[in-house]
């Protein structure tokens, strides 16, 4: 400790090195733990799911619909409790703000600014296998007799102020939802919570429709986007979608069945392999600082070597001056680190709000920055800084007192 | 009349250094004794192995044959870290250069030496002060190098000098980058301190005008000591 205000001063003597040092560092945690944290929230996202559901959909994408025949075909299956049609309408609220009153609303390009989650369902057999989802009794009633009823979640009312009884509109950017007519209009009906304790996963931003309105208003021509398929017993999943895609087999429509939790990860692997390519820039990043302190320990070192030999002289032993050197760069990743885990923390509190990216963002349970990333991230500063600080060190170690002194 | 017990003893001691396979030998078989509270001057040419003796009586380098003795301490026995730890008791160190930390105020530079012992911030704090007041620094003690004259900072080089109160004190040039008021002010200083505090002090110097403060002068030429 008392060499501490030592270490200090010469951290402060040049301090726009100094800082920009401890900047790039805290660059540096700043992504490793931002970067960490959305790769964690897409692990989590694959663990969750319901185990009593399972997700059929069409064998080569998404994209593509299934026939709404499948439906009673699933429904019979052996270890099948009961169906139900989703599809991802994928609406956004039109740029010119919509009106309680009318058709004047409907008109201007969809705002994706303000995207949400919002679902064409089969409202009775998706909420009876949904019971994360509460909603009170007399909304899902006033819900079930209203065609342009929505269901929102509580996360999504406040995010824009909705209410029960708001009108608004949805214009879907999937050519076959879309009508000559103008984007869709919507009546708030219910608003649910979501049960997190019972389901993790569950998202209180999403809306749920009925999957009728969409059927109708698109002249009767779209098929399922996907089923979900409530088991009757959980441990019979593998054996109940197997028979499933079994059943389409060598059809137009072939089948894809798997579980909640799988269908999640299979979603988030059409990004593209983000985790290569998020650890791939996390690690560029790390080495390119790693680089730049090493560059600047080393300058800082060698400018100090008449210094350096000073403190020999008066009786710092070279273990000493080593340990002194060694803990300037430990200084420079512990600030840089601690600097770079708190504009994390900002940020990613940040994400949870920014239009557009909130909505992705708060698909994912659990989101925020977790103790084990923070400390990852402490470590790797720490790390970087004594990797960076060891062969100055070093060199400052062995170096001889009357070869440094004779440079002066 | 007791006689003066002798301090430094240097016996055939010689000095190699090797460039490549080069062998350059620069001090050859150098006899010297240097009684306690005496103030020596090493004069002699440049490259007549001065400062190479002087390191060897300050520890900073070891001799390649005889042997050093300092009170009663073979040094050149001694290995790295046991010669770091004897310097930081027995030595003090003025330069040419003053050399002292820019990025410490003065005060802070006088305390160097003494965060090596078990003081108290307290006590480290106190002795610097009085360092600083023993060379007539004490209004400068906040003051950066930067923020000092010449003749100031080699002031507080030997604050820092004798603020661990070492048993002998070696000057490399202490005067060759001042001014000559500078210097007048820098060798009364070391003469106080050798007669007033008895510190032993051993000073490498080009300039017979500081040399002639010292009680005793020893000329080198070319490794070899001279009558």
């Amino acid at each position: 400790m008392r060499f501490l205000p030592y270490i200090l001063k010469h951290l402060r003597r040049n301090w726009i090195r100094t800082g920009s040092t401890i900047l790039g560092m805290a660059l540096c945690i700043f992504l490793f733990c931002t970067l960490r944290t959305v790769l964690r929230a897409m692990d989590d996202a694959r663990e969750y799911g319901n185990v009593t559901r399972l997700v059929t959909r069409h064998a080569v994408s998404l994209v593509y619909n299934l026939p709404l025949s499948y439906e009673g075909q699933i429904a019979q299956m052996p270890g099948v409790e009961r169906v139900a049609i989703s599809s991802w309408f994928g609406g956004s609220l039109p740029a010119k703000k919509e009106s309680q009153n009318g058709k004047k609303g409907a008109e201007g390009q969809p705002d994706f600014s303000k995207f949400f989650t919002n679902l064409a369902v089969e409202d009775e057999p998706y909420f009876a296998m949904h019971s994360e989802f509460m909603v009170p009794a007399e909304e899902m009633r006033a819900f079930r007799e209203d065609l342009r009823g929505c269901i929102i979640g509580r996360g999504l009312a406040k995010q824009f102020g909705w209410k029960v009884g708001d009108t608004f509109f949805l214009e879907s950017f999937i050519p076959p939802y879309r009508r000559r007519e103008g984007p869709f209009e919507f009546v708030v009906r219910g608003i649910y919570d979501a049960d997190k304790v019972r389901e993790p996963a569950a998202d209180d931003r999403v809306m749920y429709f009925h999957y009728k309105y969409l059927y109708e208003s698109t002249g009767r021509r779209v098929g399922a986007g996907l089923y979900v398929v409530e088991l009757q017993d959980p441990s019979q999943a593998a054996t109940v979608a197997g028979a499933i895609d079994k059943m389409f087999q060598n059809s137009e429509a072939e089948t894809k069945s798997e579980t909640e939790a799988a269908f999640r990860a299979d979603f988030i692997a059409m990004i593209g392999n983000l985790a290569l390519l998020l650890n791939s820039i996390g690690l560029a990043v790390i080495f390119t600082i790693l680089l730049v302190t090493a560059n600047t320990m080393s300058m800082a070192v060698r400018e100090r070597r008449t210094e350096i030999a000073v403190l020999k002289t008066l009786g710092f032993t070279s273990r000493q001056v080593l340990g002194l050197i060694l803990s300037e760069a430990l200084a420079i990743g512990a600030l840089g680190g601690a600097l770079g885990l708190g504009l994390s923390v900002v940020i990613i509190r940040a994400m949870t709000k920014v239009p557009g990216v909130s909505g992705f963002i708060n698909g994912f349970p659990n989101f925020g920055l977790h103790w084990s990333v923070s400390s990852q991230g402490l470590a790797i500063a720490l790390f970087l800084g004594l990797a960076a600080g060891v062969m100055p060190a070093v060199s400052a170690y062995r170096a001889r007192i009357t070869e440094m002194l004779r440079q002066v | 009349m007791s006689a003066v017990p002798t301090l430094v003893e240097i016996r055939g001691v010689t000095k190699v250094y090797k460039r490549g396979r080069e062998r350059i030998e620069v001090l050859h078989g150098i006899d010297l004794d240097i009684p306690s509270g005496d103030f020596v001057a090493l004069m002699g040419p440049s490259g007549s192995g001065k400062t190479t003796l002087l390191n060897l009586i300050g520890g900073l380098d070891t001799p390649t044959g005889g042997s050093v003795t300092v009170g009663d301490r073979r040094i050149d026995q001694l290995s790295g870290g046991e010669l770091a730890a004897w310097r930081a008791g027995h030595v003090g160190f003025v330069f040419q250069f003053y050399n002292l930390l820019p990025a410490l105020s003065a005060q802070r530079n006088v305390e160097l030496p003494l965060l090596l012992t078990d003081l108290s911030a307290a006590e480290r704090r106190r002795r610097a002060r009085i360092a600083l007041t023993l060379v007539g620094l004490e209004d400068r003690a906040r003051h950066k190098p930067r923020e000092l004259s010449g003749g100031q900072e080699q002031r507080v080089a030997i604050a820092r000098a004798i603020v661990a109160d070492p048993v002998v004190l070696v000057a490399d040039e202490p005067t060759g980058d001042l001014d000559a008021k500078s210097a007048e002010e820098i060798l009364a200083l070391m003469e106080s301190l050798n007669r007033d505090f008895g510190k032993t002090i051993v000073m490498v110097t080009h300039d017979p005008r500081a040399a002639e403060r010292a009680h005793t002068q020893k000329h080198l030429e070319k490794g070899v000591l001279k009558a």
